[in-house]
Order: structure tokens, then C-alpha cells, then sequence
């Protein structure tokens, strides 16, 4: 099985209190961000891994190829940062800027690299963690005419892709649909739990050990020596044959209000509600 | 928000300009290596020590390990972690490829060590001690021993002790008595205590091999008898493991490092005790120590590690915490903690001396990777360095990060005298670092007695030389007089007194010479983490040429600090060793 998973760079959303916006507020500066791994395509990146490999045996079973559209130079951090974790190649696509890559661009960049790499599924983010637009993993699919599944808490499959059992957490219950590949999904953070994945190689009732605060797996040395090796191709847009053309325009920026960090201390419940009602006014 | 254990900042900062450690992927020995794999690996080291090991550390302190029929079985969650740094690659990263290695330089690999063992330093020990033992048993053994045991130690299936002290035998090694008696098989008989041995039993590896010190038969008498062997908890025999007469005689109450069992051993109670030899016979203790300096460079780095963590503690703490006017104000809201002089007085203490303790251990690492696998022409001049460095590196972290920690404690105020609060576990765990891999007094010995004075003080040369270029290259960007006087000053009175100390040993004035050689240990600490603040004040100066930037700010004011306030203490320190101050020496065992 072939997994494309796509990978944005965003600001540390740890670090969200040093995110500034200009001076007409209608942009995001990027100056003294800590960039890292979209925390929601990790969860993807993850759901791949587990999905082409032979979990009990620690072998790799199928391919995974990142991909990165980076604004600038194309930067490859984020894409070595994966291949460390065991995906076998990476494709970065410098391109623009932050603002001009908008969910439309994004989802025809990634088509483009699609109908090159034709793989068997895309598995993204269910948004990414800056503008939480969640919108070019739909897009993606319609430019392909795929189907799409989105939020997916479980993926199953025992024929190496051709087609899958998926599951979807709602507040009314479980949704079960099967879906036959090519497919996007995109993922939920369920997706992480130590059974969500079947992929018919690792025996069934293998356990993986609860990643804890981790979105994906940590690297391993040996994989990180190797992921020095693994290629990264780049794939300009005009290899791609697309040409940016932004459709979102951005009105204005706001950054939410510092919270003011003081507490204070009541001595009975009434108290507390009659401050909740006069001063909170939340009541 | 959590605690970062060691500022990443830092740790850029030092592989980046201070320690250029991109120009050791120039090196054969680590041509395959890249600062994205040092990135990569540091990157995946601090994500397990913030997460899962930091999560761990208070429920594992909590629960120390549990002595119970002939076994010791550790904290349910130890397995799971130890696990995770197995597979992660840390036993093995820095050895050759060729044992399953990926020879990362140890300058890489003592940093990432530093965000483990502020993690949780129990957990991280035993691999740490699986490498050491394993690195004997690849440096010394013969092709037999290594393969009966290198592969499964260094991929942490079997974990590994050092097995030397004996409950009579400690600072003393010589003095030791476990016996080996040579039998037909090739192998020797194994009979004797040994205590302390830490990781000595467990049950989260199939096996444990004790690199053991022992005497074989007939052997000659104090250091020059004393042999290395590999005592496997379990040997192989006909295809399975069988019991190898190693017992566990009892479990150590100890004060910190809690979640690592330090345990009295019986060896051979049966006669049934196999050991392979590792080495020359009676080369036992020259081996060791070849091997102790990359020990002693991790003792140092763990000590900045938990030294680290608490500053990180009380840091946090006294940003948050209001308590009182600020100076000369009355009345008006309370202040932060951070407002009153005197806890930004003990937080930038804590922080020179963290920073400074860090900077040497990545420094004194360099020397080792280019003393090993440096262009040949300069291993000499870094075998030097390393040899000076490494007791400094041992000692300095050890006694100034016990009382950087105290220092934590004492920024929580009352809350830190509890166990609500990290501080006080990390105080209990900080206070090892000065006892094992051979106590303060011992390292004083091995540096004023050994290291200083051997090849005519070459040593001291090469290490002024370093100093005196630093010097320079702070002056060529700009660093102010006062951040460097001190400094040239205090590194002529080490050299003025370390030749007045070499003529009264020449003539035989042993208490002359050696009366303070913990002062002349501090003394040199106090000197080389002053070298380490002026690099990074240089490095910081050229980063504030880019604009402003809060974290070299800190760094320089923590220079200044040290220039001003712990520099001059040498020459103090140089008066006490030079005019051999007699008031201990004269003190009789019946006057205390
Ligand atoms: C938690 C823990 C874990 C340990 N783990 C291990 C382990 O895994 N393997 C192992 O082999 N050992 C281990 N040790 C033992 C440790 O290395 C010894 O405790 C240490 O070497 C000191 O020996 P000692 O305790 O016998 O003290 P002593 O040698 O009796 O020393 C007592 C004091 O006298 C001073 N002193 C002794 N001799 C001299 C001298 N010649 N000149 C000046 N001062 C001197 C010392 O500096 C010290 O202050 C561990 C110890 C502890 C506490």
C-alpha cells in the first residue's frame, strides 16, 4: 500500500502567545516562530505508519511518501523529521507564501502531486493547527474525485487497500461506512488509540504502547541515520503545472485577549455565585 | 506550562557557536553524520524526557524498588520507559557501527544525556550504565566475550553493572578481595561481596552482566592484581540460561535515585559462580580506569541535568508567586518573587551555574571525540585537555549544582522544604554526584596528584592556550574588560601556584602538595566554568549584533556574574594551597 501524507509546517501552537500579526492586521508575521509538525498531520503520519508496517515484527510493508509545500526555499526539516520516523521518501514543493497558500492552492498542488505518485490513499490532518480552515483534505478529494472520509477514528483493511472499513466517532454513536480506495482521509486523534488500525499484516491483537502526550511516535536513531539516505525530491510548481491564485482574501487578524491570570478567593457558594451573576455576569 | 528540563536555547547555542560541533562531520568517523541528525536525535531525546520520563519521575520516587524472594522487581512503569530509550537507540548511539552502533559524537550524545537524566534520572542510569559496561567488554574483551555478551548489551536485552566496590573496599580499590580461581573450561570461579552495585538486579531484561573487579589467585598484592571479568546473572549452558550464582544479599535504603535498585551482591555462594576474563589479567583497574573519563564526563552532565530541572522548578515558581512589596514600596498589590534582588540573585546563581556546568560537559566531550577520532596530529593536544578537564567536569557540577538545587529549594520558600514540590526530590538525587565514580576528595587526588603534573604540566599549557584564545576572540567582539580581567588574572594564579605545588612535590613535600587539593579543585572549577561563561558571552554578544534577544541578555549577565563574583574567589583559594593554611592539617583525631 502506498500512503501520500501531507505535512504543513505551523507555529508552535505551545508557543501561541508569540504570534504576532502586522500592522494592518491583515497578515500573520512568521519573525521568531518556532516551526513544527502540524500536530494534526502527525496523527496522520502515525495512522500511515501503522498502516504499512508489520507492527509485531517492527518491518515496513508498504511506502509512505511525505509531502511539504513550504512557503520560501523549501524547507525540509519537517520532512526529515518524518522520515526518521520511518516514512520511506519525501517531495517538498517550495512555494509562495503563507498567505498564498490557502486551502484552494493547497488542494490542487496536492492533486497535482497525486496523479504523479498515485497513491492509494492520502491521509491528512483534519486541519491544520494555524487557520483550522479544515477544508483542502474535501477539496483534495474533489479535485480527484475520490472519495472522502473525514474525522476517521478507525481504519481497517485485510486486501492492502483496496478497500476499508472506517470508523467515525459522532456525539449519536459509531459510524461504520467502507469506502473503496483510491480515498482520502482525513484523521481524528482517536486514530492514535492502541487498536484504531488493522491493516490485515500486524496480527490483530497486537497492542501499540499508548503514545502518551506524543502526537506520533519518536524517532529512533537508526531510523534518523537512515532517513539521511531516503530521498527528498522537489517538485516545483511548475513541474506541477499549478499557478497560485489565492481565493481566500484575509480582512483582518485579531489576537485573543492575554487572560489576566488573577484569582481570587471566595468563602462560601453564595458568594461565588453572586460574584458569577454581578461581576462575571457568566450566570 | 512544563518543565523544560534544559533550555533547548542553550544546548543550540553550544553545538552551533560555541562548540561548532558541524566541523566534526568533516571527520571520517562521523561522516555520516549531519547537524539534522543531531537535531533529530536531540529532538526525540527531549520529547521522551519531557513526556513520558518527566510524567514518571514523582510516582517512581514514591515507589522505590521491592526486594522479594531472592529478586528485585522494579516500579511496574520502569519496563515501559526503559523500553522506550532501548528502542529510541541511546545505549549504542555513540559506538562504531560495526556493534550495532551509530557513532554519534559523545558531544551530541552528553547533551541529549542531560534531557534523560533531568527526565528521570533512575530510568535513564540504566542504560547509561549498560554503556559503560558493554564499552569494556568492546574496548577490552576477546572476540569470545564479545560475542557470548556485546550485541544483546548494547541492543539493552541484557543491561550491564560495574561491580567494583566492596563494603571495606570504596575509595580504596586496591584493597579489594573478591576472588577468581582459573577452572579447566577457560573461564574463572567467582567468590565475593561486592555492595552499591547499582541496576546489581531487575526485572525489566532477560539478563544482567556485572563487569566485575576481582583478584585472581595469587595475584599480586593492592591495584596491580586486580582483574575485569564478566559475571552474567544468567550463563548460557546448552542452548539455555542457567543460574549463575550471583545473589542478591540485599536491597540499599538510599536517599535519591530511587527508582534504581543499589544492591549488595553475593558471588559464588555455591562455587558455582562462572566469570569470563575481560582483558590482560591484573590489568583490571588500568582498564577502568581508561574507561572512566567518559563516566566522570556524565556524572558531570547529570549533575548540570538535575541542577537544571530545579532551576527550571523555581524559575517557574517565582514568576508566578506574589509575595510582598517590591524595595521600598509600601503598600499596592504584591509583587512577584522575581521582583525582589534577592531571589534574582539566587535564580541567576542557579542559572551561571547551570549554564556553566553544561557548557564545560559538552566542552570536555569535544576533547574526547577529537582525542579519539580527531585529525591525528591534534588527538594529543585534546587527549591533554580531556585528561585536565575530566575531574573538573566530575566534580565542579556536582558541588555547585548540590548547592544550585539547595537553591531552588530555597526559592519555594517553605513549599520547596515539602514534597508538593519537585526541588527537594532533585536536592536528594543531586547530593550522588559528588559520592560515586570516585568522591570529590578522590577526583582532587586525580587532578592535583596525576593530571596537572603529568608531562611537565602539559596539561595546564594546552589549557591556558584555550583560555587565552577565548580571551582574544571576546575582545576581537567587543566583550567589555570586566568581563575578561578576572579572568586572565585568576589563570595566572593557577599557573604561578600549580609550579610552586610541582617543586614541593619534586622535593618530596607530599601535605605540601597535596594538603588542599580540594581547593586547588575548586579553584580550577571556579577558572574553567569562567572560561565557559566568556565563550558564551562572546556568542551571545555577536547574537544581540541581530537585535534584541532575552536569552543572550541572561547569558551575559550570568558572565558577569561569575567574572565578578566567583572568579576572584581563586585567588583566595590559591593563598590557602600555597601557604598551605594549617589549621585541619594541624587538627588531631582527638581534637574533633
Ligand atoms: C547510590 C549509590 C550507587 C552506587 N553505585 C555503584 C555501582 O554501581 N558500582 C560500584 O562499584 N559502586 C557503586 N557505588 C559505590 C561508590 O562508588 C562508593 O560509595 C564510593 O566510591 C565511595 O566509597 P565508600 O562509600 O566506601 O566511601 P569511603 O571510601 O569510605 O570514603 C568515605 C569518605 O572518605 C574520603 N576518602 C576516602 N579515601 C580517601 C583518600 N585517600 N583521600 C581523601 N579522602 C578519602 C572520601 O572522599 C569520602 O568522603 C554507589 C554508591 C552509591 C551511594
Amino acid at each position: 500500500m502506498k500512503i501520500l501524507v501531507p505535512i504543513k509546517r505551523v507555529a508552535d501552537p505551545a508557543n501561541a502567545n508569540k504570534v504576532k500579526v502586522d500592522d494592518d492586521a491583515t497578515k500573520v508575521t512568521s519573525e521568531g516562530l518556532e516551526w513544527v509538525m502540524n500536530p494534526f498531520d502527525e496523527w496522520s503520519l502515525e495512522a500511515a505508519l501503522r498502516l504499512t508496517e508489520n507492527a509485531a515484527e517492527k518491518a515496513r510493508v508498504g511506502e509512505i511518501v511525505v509531502v511539504s509545500i513550504t512557503p520560501g526555499e523549501g524547507d525540509t526539516d519537517h520532512i526529515r523529521e518524518a522520515l526518521g520516523k520511518g516514512a520511506e521518501r519525501g517531495i517538498v514543493v517550495p512555494a509562495g507564501t503563507d498567505e498564498q497558500l490557502d486551502a484552494s492552492v493547497v488542494a490542487k498542488i496536492l492533486a497535482a502531486v497525486v496523479k504523479k505518485e498515485e497513491p492509494d490513499v492520502v491521509l491528512m490532518g483534519k486541519q491544520a493547527a494555524d487557520g483550522d480552515s479544515a477544508v483542502a483534505g474535501t477539496k483534495l478529494a474533489e479535485l480527484l474525485e475520490w472519495p472522502v472520509v473525514n474525522y476517521a477514528t478507525n481504519i481497517a483493511t485485510s486486501d492492502e487497500g483496496k478497500t476499508f472499513e472506517v470508523k467515525r466517532e459522532l456525539d449519536i454513536g459509531v459510524q461504520t461506512l467502507k469506502v473503496e480506495g483510491p480515498v482520502v482521509f482525513t484523521s481524528s486523534d482517536r486514530i492514535l488509540r492502541p487498536d484504531s488500525i488493522k491493516n490485515g499484516v500486524t496480527p490483530d491483537d497486537f497492542e501499540y504502547a499508548d503514545l502518551g502526550d506524543l502526537n506520533s511516535r519518536l524517532s529512533n536513531l537508526k531510523n534518523i541515520m537512515a532517513a539521511r539516505k531516503k530521498p527528498i525530491d522537489t517538485m516545483t510548481l511548475d513541474d506541477l503545472g499549478v499557478e497560485l491564485g489565492v481565493g481566500t482574501e484575509y480582512v483582518k487578524f485579531t489576537l485573543p485577549q492575554g487572560r489576566s491570570g488573577s484569582a481570587e478567593f471566595v468563602e462560601t457558594v453564595d458568594e461565588l455565585v453572586q460574584k458569577l451573576q454581578t461581576e462575571a455576569k457568566v450566570l | 506550562m512544563a518543565n523544560p528540563l534544559i533550555d533547548d536555547r542553550l544546548v543550540d547555542l553550544l553545538l552551533r557557536d560555541v562548540l561548532q560541533a558541524e566541523r566534526l562531520t568533516a571527520l571520517p568517523h562521523f561522516a555520516d553524520h549531519g547537524p539534522e541528525t543531531f537535531e533529530l536525535y536531540l529532538s526525540a531525546c527531549r520529547q521522551l524526557a519531557r513526556g513520558a520520563l518527566a510524567s514518571s519521575y514523582r510516582p517512581l520516587d514514591l515507589e522505590p524498588p521491592v526486594f522479594e524472594g531472592g529478586r528485585v522487581r522494579l516500579h511496574p512503569r520502569f519496563g515501559p520507559l526503559f523500553t522506550q530509550l532501548r528502542e529510541l537507540g541511546v545505549i549504542a548511539a555513540t559506538r562504531p557501527e560495526e556493534v550495532g552502533g551509530q557513532q554519534m559524537p559523545l558531544t551530541v550524545s552528553t547533551l541529549a544525556h542531560t534531557y534523560l537524566m533531568a527526565g528521570n534520572l533512575s530510568v535513564a542510569a540504566l542504560a547509561w550504565l549498560t554503556t559503560g559496561a558493554a564499552h569494556l567488554v568492546e574496548a577490552f574483551g576477546d572476540d569470545a566475550v564479545k560475542e557470548r555478551f556485546l550485541a544483546r548489551m548494547y541492543a539493552g536485552e541484557w543491561t550491564g553493572t560495574m561491580a567494583l566496590t566492596e563494603p571495606h573496599a570504596g575509595s580504596s580499590l586496591g584493597d579489594l578481595t573478591t576472588s577468581a580461581t582459573p577452572a579447566p573450561d577457560g573461564t574463572y570461579r567467582i567468590r565475593g561481596a561486592k555492595i552499591f552495585i547499582s541496576g546489581g538486579d531487575h526485572d525489566v531484561a532477560e539478563n544482567v552482566v556485572h563487569l566485575t573487579l576481582a583478584r585472581i589467585e595469587g595475584a599480586p598484592e593492592g591495584t596491580k592484581g586486580i582483574s575485569l571479568f564478566a559475571v552474567p546473572r544468567l550463563r548460557e549452558e546448552g542452548g539455555a540460561l542457567v543460574d549463575n550464582d550471583v545473589h542478591v544479599t540485599g536491597v540499599i535504603h538510599k536517599i535519591g535515585w530511587k527508582a534504581l535498585p543499589s544492591l549488595a551482591l553475593g558471588f559464588g555462594d555455591r562455587g558455582d559462580c562462572h566469570g569470563w576474563l575481560v582483558g590482560a589479567p591484573h590489568q583490571g583497574l588500568r582498564m577502568m580506569f581508561q574507561m572512566m573519563n567518559e563516566a566522570r564526563i556524565s556524572v558531570g552532565a547529570t549533575a548540570a541535568a538535575t541542577a537544571s530541572a530545579a532551576y527550571h522548578e523555581a524559575r517557574a515558581y517565582a514568576l508566578e508567586r506574589r509575595q510582598g512589596r517590591a524595595l521600598g514600596e509600601r503598600g499596592g498589590e504584591p509583587v512577584r518573587l522575581v521582583e525582589h534582588p534577592d531571589v534574582r540573585r539566587m535564580l541567576l546563581r542557579q542559572k551561571a551555574i547551570v549554564d556553566g556546568s553544561l557548557a564545560l560537559a559538552a566542552t570536555t566531550a569535544l576533547h574526547a571525540d577529537l582525542a579519539e577520532h580527531g585529525p591525528e596530529d591534534a588527538r594529543e593536544r585534546h587527549r591533554l585537555l580531556l585528561d585536565l578537564l575530566t575531574p573538573i567536569t566530575k566534580t565542579f557540577p556536582s558541588e555547585a549544582g548540590f548547592e544550585a538545587t539547595a537553591l531552588a529549594v530555597q526559592v519555594l520558600g517553605g513549599y520547596g522544604y515539602t514534597s508538593e514540590y519537585l526541588p527537594e526530590a532533585f536536592l536528594r538525587d543531586q547530593k550522588l554526584n559528588t559520592i560515586h565514580e570516585g568522591t570529590t576528595g578522590i577526583q582532587s587526588l586525580d587532578l592535583l596528584g596525576r593530571k596537572v603534573m603529568a608531562r611537565g604540566g602539559a596539561g595546564l599549557r594546552v589549557l591556558a592556550e584555550e583560555i587565552q584564545r577565548a580571551l582574544a576572540e571576546a575582545e576581537a567582539a567587543g566583550l567589555e574588560e570586566g568581563l575578561r580581567a578576572p579572568l586572565g588574572a585568576a589563570l595566572g594564579q593557577l599557573g604561578a601556584l600549580t609550579a610552586t605545588l610541582g617543586q614541593r612535590g619534586m622535593a618530596g613535600d607530599t601535605l605540601g602538595m597535596l594538603g588542599h587539593s580540594v581547593d586547588y579543585l575548586t579553584a580550577s572549577g571556579l577558572l574553567v566554568i569562567g572560561w565557559q561563561h566568556l565563550r558564551l558571552a562572546t556568542a551571545a554578544t555577536r547574537r544581540l549584533e541581530g537585535g534584541a534577544d532575552a536569552f543572550a541578555e541572561g547569558l551575559l549577565r550570568g558572565a558577569r556574574y561569575w567574572m565578578a563574583t566567583e572568579v576572584p574567589r581563586v585567588a583566595h583559594l590559591c593563598r590557602l594551597c600555597e601557604t598551605g593554611e594549617p589549621s585541619y592539617l594541624e587538627m588531631q583525631p582527638e581534637w574533633f
